[in-house]
């Protein structure tokens, strides 16, 4: 039977934060800025998502925060040159799946270790794109922002987006083979080879996923503000994969749900604004993800340790 | 349903002919021929090393052979692959099962028995009602919910067999597939091994139990060294007549034979246990001077036993003693230190570092003796490998050259040298001459006798019938985690019939 | 067949590669660069890069044993922000901070430690969770964005004086450069963590104490990622918690440079420190060209963006010229036998 345990603990948990926020500091579910807050963590669920199909195939991608930024500059230059919205977005899109076929052709062509070659590419297209705009802002057109709709309007289309999105992506990865490849590919890739589910392509087609997500996450991004930054990416990955890691994705490949990714990075968020919240310094945001990342990680650990005295 | 099964009898599916296999030096095959008809259980016997798993493999497309034929239904097929074999109706139950421990067993099955698209919708009613359709016929109790890894090894079987039986596949192979069974499980087997006959498919079985193979089979083939000794139909055999033709008659030349009497105890074993490795209760002593030989058949326990004396799964009860020292080894680096040395089975992975140099990996458990202060010094290392060498006359080109540009035999012998330099009191020997040619065979014998006769006390692991009979002074038995008996003056029909558990017959 | 050979042998020797390549970068900088090879600028080359110098020789051991460590640069983000509070707030001299400093260094390798070779979890999630928790430390420990200045002259000295003509903390590289090659080519420590990288299970059946000697190698860069924070602080005269940031990166670029394999087992430190100073003329000598222009711009003025691109590309080339070595050696094995 399939246990739930970690999306209970990470549930629960997040539940205790919550209710601690509502007795000490009931402000904190003020309607617009609680709205804001969670609109404005939608861009990181898409990218958790997609760093998380990545970890159940027993790989992982560091580069998405890069490919985040590069997609961002490109659907705004294009924009910015007069595009319409939707041909930017799909600038985008094109953008990112471009960078997943690089990602993916090094690990699963050439059968180089994940690590290694999204660090190279991380630090590639952050350089690139350093190169290309020099830390300038790029201020976006018009109708950009908020889809060329009120705030509220383009805060409810994005957060509606993302959560469509989740839902979609978690159905499929239950309803569609697709899903079941992934998971059977992560499990071991030598019964997925064996049983003909050709874990190669499974592997890049998931690298090429990830990066046309990082697209999406890039233009739920753009459209919250009057202007992107280029660096708006650096440090994403790490928020991402912390909370896949967190909400249960075993770092070894073959399990977790999006749902706990969800739980995870609704946790992993949500301790940066408590800490505000309760008059405490936001400093140690970047720490409390590295302990909680560390933490999940020893949790594994003692999992696996216990279940091996057992065999 | 029988005389269902009775139409089929005569139809040929699979047919090898003079099929031979070669790894480097080693011939695992020489010339087997083998006929499978539809409808018929045809066991395969033979002793460990004697080629049932290179046959296996060469019918599955794991194996490419290297010479022979292999027809399909009448059909010469060449260049076999796994999956190719699959499409062609063979299934194999492996000993270990290769299943996604983190899926559910419904989809396991699904996604073995389904041509799986990427973007097609997964029928989970369907994957559940197969599975429990299937499992139902082979009346195994696993839910269908359940995730493999939480699945025993013998349950992990039972959906191998389910997958295999909705593969419809026409030719089924179950290596020892009641290895691990409880007497209910395998009756239940039995049962689909029975309805797969009476379906027409050719089940080919591979078992050391006779008993099983009177039960089940029609025909049986033995293997012996490669070669196919003879097929015959159960129905006219009886147990010692199958026993002789797995042992063969050529036991006593080549061995050398110990002269002189064994000192003193070295090793003593008092009801050792540990739960890990399923031990329970062995007790014996090892002399020195004296080789110690422990027969039994795979998955009896043997390499546990050595793994357990050489700290690697520490035990969790009884206790044991060297030189009459009652010692606690929770560490190979404990063993060490204590005199133990072990040469392991799987020379490759656990034996000889590939990648190093001879010199390196004679060197590598003994730093302590040839370096000060853990400071490499290149004249000390190869002085000693050098001595080594030509101690167990190694055949290389030079000590720096890597270890995997050996010969079988060879690193074989390097991976003795290793456990020699630690200057053991006790040395374990595992499955000392498996893959290793004729003619390094013969002067790996003749160093164990020789290290025995210079007072080293010697554990030695063997599946190769004759080697131990040869090689042992006494010969321990095991059988599923037990010591069961221990020989003075060993038989092969004796060590073969406690092993297999089959009572007085060969007695 | 012979010159195949000939080749086969000469791709195998990266060191020789490595060597063709320094060459072919001092000549071109020579070229293009202006007061490129002068002695001032040579010193700068070796000075500004003996931070990354150190950490890719300790990050040798470590790939070594087929293991990674990624949070070495957030490391001495820690590193120097301790230092900084030791010297300014606690008022320790700067020496006995130092010593402190590289045993905080020692402490933080020994968490990766004990999650690696304790329980037995991934390197590569174990040192991306300390990554954060190394930086997120220094942040905090900062508050966001104080910074510590004001050392002594003496301190300063360290990072920005010459001694016998060499950046004094040349002589620090070269000390541990020569402790690691000794260590790691000398020792039986060195050895056994070849060994490791080859088959921890083969190890373990040789005896050899995997766990103790895989967390030494993860403890020991600790603390050199510490005494690199010290020098940087020296040589920058402040101490901030971005300290070392991507530094990790530029180290294990300079080791898999240097020939040393990804995957464990092979490699030299003579490798790692060929790949270092490589890359450090790579970082130095585009600062070097501005005669020439790149999409509109001095190749000077963005040559930090252009040499972190090159590096990355330099990664991938690396990585994959090791693969295709594997291959051809894989068939060349298959031939004989």
């Amino acid at each position: 039977m399939k246990t739930y345990s970690r999306e209970l603990t990470v549930g629960v948990a997040l539940l205790l934060l919550l209710a601690a926020l509502a007795v000490f500091a009931p402000n904190f579910f003020d309607g617009q800025p609680l709205v804001s807050r969670l609109a404005s963590q939608m861009p990181a669920l898409v990218l958790a998502v997609g760093v998380a199909l990545v970890i159940m195939t027993r790989q992982i991608d560091i580069s998405i925060g890069s490919q985040f930024g590069m997609c961002a500059v490109i659907a705004g230059t294009a924009a910015a040159s007069g595009m319409s919205m939707p041909m930017a977005m799909l600038c985008a899109l094109l953008a990112g799946a471009l960078m997943g076929v690089v990602n993916g052709w090094l690990v699963a062509g050439l059968g180089l270790p994940s690590i290694v070659v999204t660090l190279a590419t991380l630090v590639t297209w952050q350089e690139v794109l350093r190169l290309w705009q020099k830390g300038r802002l790029l201020a976006l057109p018009d109708g950009v922002q908020w889809f060329g709709t009120s705030q509220g309007t383009g805060q409810a289309l994005v957060i509606g987006a993302a959560f469509l999105f989740l839902v979609l992506m978690a159905w499929a990865m239950k309803h569609l083979s697709i899903g079941r490849r992934i998971y059977a590919t992560g499990s071991d890739t030598e019964a997925a080879r064996l049983a003909g589910l050709a874990p190669k392509a499974t592997t890049f087609g998931v690298f090429v996923l990830m990066g046309i997500l990082a697209g999406v996450a890039a233009v739920l991004n753009l459209v919250q503000s009057p202007q992107i930054q280029p660096n708006s990416g650096e440090g994403l990955e790490l928020k991402a994969i912390a909370a896949a890691v967190v909400g249960g994705v075993a770092i070894t490949g073959g399990r977790g749900t999006l749902w706990g990714v969800l739980l995870g990075l609704m946790l992993l968020v949500n301790v940066n604004p408590a800490l505000t919240h309760f008059h405490q310094p936001p400093y140690w945001e970047k720490a409390i993800q590295g302990l909680v990342i560390l933490l999940a990680v020893a949790a594994d650990g003692i999992r696996h340790k216990k279940q091996k005295r057992l065999k | 349903m029988e005389n269902m099964g009775r139409a089929f009898v005569l139809k040929t599916l699979l047919k090898l002919t003079e099929i031979r296999k070669s790894f480097g030096a080693v011939k695992a095959l020489k010339g087997v021929s083998f006929e499978l008809r539809a409808g018929e259980v045809h066991a395969l016997l033979g002793e460990n090393g004697a080629g049932k798993s290179t046959l296996i493999k060469v019918m599955t497309g794991a194996h490419r052979p290297d010479g022979g034929i292999m027809e399909l239904g009448g059909e010469e097929v060449s260049g076999l692959t796994p999956v190719r074999a699959q499409e062609l109706g063979i299934a194999c139950i492996y000993q270990q099962p290769a299943l996604f421990p983190d899926l559910s067993v419904m989809e396991n099955i699904g996604l073995r028995l389904e041509k799986v698209g990427i973007f097609h919708r997964v029928k989970w009613a369907m994957w559940r009602r197969k599975a429990e359709e299937l499992l139902g016929q082979i009346g195994a109790e696993i839910s269908p919910e359940a995730e493999v890894r939480s699945l025993s090894m013998p349950e992990q079987q039972l959906v191998e067999i389910a997958c295999a039986l909705g593969s419809g596949a026409r030719i089924v192979i179950m290596d020892e597939p009641t290895a691990s069974l409880t007497q209910k499980e395998q009756h239940l087997l039995f049962q689909v091994v029975r309805n797969l006959r009476a379906k027409g498919v050719g089940v080919v079985y591979i078992s050391h139990r006779l008993e099983e193979i009177f039960a089940l089979a029609d025909r049986v083939t033995v293997l012996r060294d490669g070669e196919s000794v003879g097929t015959n139909a159960v129905d006219g055999l009886n147990e010692a007549q199958m026993i002789r033709l797995m042992v063969g008659r050529d036991v006593e030349t080549i061995y050398p034979t110990a002269e002189e009497e064994p000192g003193e105890v070295v090793l003593e074993v008092k009801n050792l246990a540990c739960a890990e490795s399923g031990l329970e209760g062995m007790s014996f002593q090892v002399r020195a001077g004296e080789v110690f030989g422990l027969a039994g058949l795979v998955g009896a326990g043997r390499t546990e036993l050595a793994r357990v004396l050489f700290g690697i799964t520490p035990a969790d009860g009884g206790s044991f003693s060297l030189n009459g020292k009652t010692v606690e080894i929770r560490s190979p680096r404990e063993a060490i230190s204590h005199g133990i040395a072990y040469v392991p089975e799987d020379r490759r992975r656990h034996g000889v570092v590939l990648e190093m140099a001879v010199a390196e990996n004679i060197t590598m458990a003994s730093h302590r003796r040839w370096f000060k202060a853990g400071i490499l010094r290149g004249g000390v290392e190869t002085e000693a490998a050098q001595s080594f060498v030509e101690a167990l006359g190694i055949k290389l080109s030079s000590p720096a050259a890597p270890g995997g540009s050996l010969s079988g035999g060879n690193q074989q012998k390097v991976s003795v040298a290793r456990w020699l330099a630690t200057q053991p009191k006790l040395l374990i020997l595992d499955e000392p001459t498996q893959g290793v040619d004729v003619g390094a065979k013969g002067e790996i014998h003749r160093l164990v006798r020789e290290l025995a006769k210079e007072g080293l006390a010697v554990l030695m692991i063997s599946s190769d019938l004759p080697e131990i009979i040869g090689m042992s002074d006494r010969v321990g038995v095991m059988r599923e985690g037990r010591l069961v008996e221990i020989f003075d003056n060993a038989h092969a029909e004796q060590v073969m019939a406690a092993a297999l558990g089959s009572g007085e017959v060969a007695r | 067949m012979k010159k195949s050979g000939f080749f086969n042998h000469l791709l195998e020797k990266n060191e020789i590669i490595l060597f063709w390549v320094i060459a072919m970068e001092l000549v071109l900088f020579q070229f293009l660069g202006r007061n490129f090879l002068t002695s001032g600028n040579v010193s700068n080359i070796f000075r500004h890069s003996a931070e990354i110098g150190l950490l890719a020789l300790v990050m040798t051991p470590v790939i070594l044993t087929g293991g990674i460590d990624l949070s070495v640069g957030s490391l001495m983000g820690l590193c120097a922000v301790v230092f900084g509070i030791l010297v300014k707030v606690f008022g320790i001299d700067p020496l006995s901070a130092a010593m402190l400093t590289i045993l905080t260094g020692a402490m933080g390798g020994g968490v990766n430690a004990a999650l690696v070779a304790g329980l037995k979890m991934p390197p590569l999630i174990v040192t991306l969770g300390t990554f954060s928790l190394f930086r997120g430390l220094a942040e905090a420990l900062t508050r966001g964005s104080e910074s510590y200045s004001g050392f002594s002259e003496g301190f300063l000295a360290l990072g920005n004086s010459d001694l016998a003509g060499i950046p004094a903390q040349v002589w620090i590289v070269v000390v541990v450069g020569m402790m690691i090659w000794l260590i790691v080519h000398r020792t039986t420590y060195g050895r056994s963590l070849r060994a490791i990288g080859y088959g921890e299970e083969g190890a373990l059946y040789a005896g050899l104490p995997v766990r103790r000697n895989l967390s030494i190698a993860y403890i020991m860069a600790g603390a050199v990622a510490g005494l690199a924070a010290v020098i940087l602080v020296s040589r920058l005269g402040e101490a901030r918690a971005n300290a070392g940031m991507g530094y990790e990166l530029l180290a294990i670029t300079a080791v898999v440079l240097g020939g040393v394999s990804i995957f464990g087992g092979s490699g030299h430190v003579t490798g790692t420190v060929l790949g270092w100073i490589a890359l450090a003329i790579l970082n130095n000598g585009l600062t070097r060209i501005s005669d020439y222009e790149i999409f509109g711009e001095k190749i000077s003025s963005v040559a930090r963006e252009l040499s972190g691109l090159l590096t990355g590309l330099l990664l991938i080339a690396a990585l994959a010229l090791t693969i295709c070595m594997k291959t051809l050696a894989a068939r060349r094995v298959a031939k004989q036998t």
